[in-house]
């Protein structure tokens, strides 16, 4: 027999802490029966016995060991069922799979990343990781943006960010309410007027497709390059392994190329934002 | 070379039973079929052309289960591996695109190499064609020259014998009674049929005006888009054959059993012309619209695997056009978009 995993079997996991972050997003948190390390932008397949599995980028910090959280937005038949889930129930992960972040390429450089909505699930995990090793970059710049102040994930966390020194950071909704003190306005309208350098920056881009292609518009406007401008892209990623051909795209497979890519490699694929 | 009379090639049959699982082409009406080799019966035929099903199905199963109760082994028989006898030629290079996929890029794939790593493949040449077999234009020749254990050339009743494979060179070592030397009057007789057929593959080449695969490269860049493809697409009914009855297509689906107290993971074949097939969980969907799926199909055969594998995943053998009930036709579109864009 050939000695190779079985790279379709989920292991183990128990959920032991639900929190409800907006009306339409929880986040779990999942300890697997057998350690699962992942680098941050890596994603992993969730499997919710009798129903199926999809796929989630952890918000979870890399270093933090023998824990993952995902935060989830309620969406599909897969997503409503995690939002049922409870303190004890047995789900199964595989993964992690494809490629994440290089931050290694970010050594030395000013780097801004840009969430938008659900987007600030995967940016969690980059933020901290980005944090774990801030003395390797230059300055650390987020911009963030959703809907209303209610969608605002990681508030509490958030609040913390903006105390660091290392951090330069604006947020922006949509639509405002009485208690809203920052700026009001689509995500792109925050992107102007940043204290870095674009042309040798680092761009970080995550969020709804409609809120990734004008951003990453507005960031080439700006001056960033192509090849700086790093996405998430969103895909029907379902083997992991570049087998099972659902998330093509174009010469690549986002399960295991991706699913971060830079913009330079995918801008002459067609329909790169649906 | 060697020769083996058909009733030595009976006995050969007769004891790979014993190691091997073996399947046969047989002929019911004007179409053959692969069936478990019981006896040498009357409708089994070696030569001719195709088998109507693809034969990635003995590797890549239609349906498996992939994992069960999150147990970490690999879920496998006790079965003997296969046996497979009168492969054409196009269908090995279908297997040469699965292997490709599931054995040699990237990740391994432990189902399909456990049923391949064991297995022996007799091949054949093909001694007819039938009007849809355009294996030339893909540069696949009628007759198999590589991915096979040994190939037989149907000479009369006979066989010449060609080893294409240590396996396949073991095998004749070891049943050497039953072969004989080759005689130059059969080798002659082999080369006639092989032009002959090749010469009939020609003939369907030239009436379907079927371009050569050395101006494809490029095409689907270039008829990207071209109206083509909604008007190839305007009458397709969306039911996937043209995937399922392909010897290259290898997509397939991860299908959770609905039980909530027991997890089963099953995986079927999938099809890209299905509209959900690329959609996310969101809503948003690459490819909405039929004729987008259409070129998708046709993108990742001529575009994607050559520039990754440096293989068109085509092979010529013509059973999408048998298979679609609205008679799209990949002669067709090939031509138009070589000529057409």
């Amino acid at each position: 027999m050939y000695k190779i995993k079985n790279p379709y079997r989920p292991i183990r996991a128990e959920i032991t802490g639900v929190i409800s972050e907006t009306p339409t997003i929880k986040t779990i948190r999942i300890v697997p029966e057998e350690p699962i390390t992942f680098e941050t932008g890596q994603f992993i397949e969730l499997t919710i016995p009798g129903i199926g599995e999809a796929p989630f980028t952890p918000s979870s910090r890399p270093a933090m060991k023998g824990i993952m959280e995902l935060t989830v937005m309620s969406v599909g038949k897969v997503t409503k069922k995690v939002h049922e889930l409870k303190n004890g129930d047995i789900v199964g992960v595989r993964g992690p799979f494809g490629k994440g972040y290089p931050i290694d390429r970010f050594k030395g450089k000013e780097i801004l990343v840009v969430g938008g909505g659900c987007g600030f699930a995967p940016l969690r995990s980059l933020m901290y990781e980005l944090f774990d090793r801030s003395g390797e970059f230059k300055k650390l710049f987020f911009r963030g943006g959703c809907k209303t102040p209610q969608e605002l994930l990681y508030r509490g966390e958030i609040a913390d960010w903006a105390k660091r020194k290392d951090l330069d950071i604006k947020l922006s909704v949509d639509k405002g309410d009485s208690g809203w003190k920052g700026n009001v306005g689509v995500v792109t309208t925050i992107l102007d007027g940043i204290d870095m350098d674009y042309e040798s920056g680092i761009a970080i881009v995550c969020g709804p497709p409609v809120m990734m292609k004008f951003s990453t518009k507005k960031l080439l406007d700006i001056g960033f390059k192509e090849e700086n401008v790093y996405l998430s892209m969103e895909k029907n990623m379902s083997c992991g392994i570049g087998k099972c051909g659902h998330c093509r795209l174009g010469i690549y497979y986002a399960c295991k190329d991706g699913p971060v890519f830079s913009y330079d490699k995918v801008k002459d694929f067609s329909n790169i934002w649906e | 070379m060697q020769y083996i009379f058909s009733s030595n090639f009976t006995k050969l049959l007769e004891n790979l039973k014993s190691d091997y699982e073996i399947y046969i082409p047989v002929k019911k009406g004007e179409q053959r079929f692969y069936k478990k080799y019981i006896d040498f019966t009357d409708d089994i035929v070696i030569g001719e052309v195709r088998a109507f099903e693809p034969l990635k199905s003995f590797f890549f199963r239609a349906r498996e289960i992939v994992a069960e109760n999150f147990k970490s082994d690999i879920p496998h028989t006790s079965q003997k591996p296969y046996c497979i006898v009168g492969m054409k030629a196009c269908d090995l290079k279908g297997l040469k695109i699965h292997d490709y996929v599931f054995k040699n890029h990237d990740f391994q794939d432990p189902f399909y190499i456990n049923r391949r790593k064991d297995n022996l493949i007799i091949s054949a040449d093909c001694t007819s064609a039938i009007d849809t077999c355009f294996c030339l234009a893909l540069n696949v020749k009628p007759y198999p020259l590589e991915n096979f254990d040994i190939n037989l050339s149907e000479v009369g009743e006979d066989f010449i014998v060609e080893v294409g494979s240590p396996k396949g060179k073991r095998l004749v070592e070891k049943y050497s009674f039953l072969f004989e030397e080759i005689k130059d009057k059969f080798l002659s007789q082999r080369n006639e049929q092989r032009e002959k057929v090749t010469k009939a593959v020609e003939k369907n080449i030239k009436e379907n005006k079927i371009p050569q695969q050395d101006s494809f490269k490029g095409i689907i860049e270039r008829g990207y888009e071209s109206d083509i493809w909604a008007d190839e697409a305007d009458k397709c009914v969306e039911c996937g054959a043209c995937n399922t009855i392909c010897p290259t297509c290898h997509c397939f689906l991860l299908y959770d059993q609905k039980d909530e107290n027991r997890m089963a993971r099953l995986r079927i074949w999938d099809s890209c012309m299905i509209k959900d097939f690329a959609q996310v969980a969101g809503g948003a969907n690459p490819r909405p619209e039929l004729w987008m799926r259409l070129r998708n199909r046709f993108e990742k055969k001529f575009d994607f695997f050559s520039k990754v594998a440096n293989i068109y995943a085509c092979t010529g053998c013509g059973r999408c056009i048998s298979a679609c009930p609205a008679k799209i036709d990949i002669r067709k579109i090939l031509n138009r978009l070589v000529y057409d864009v």
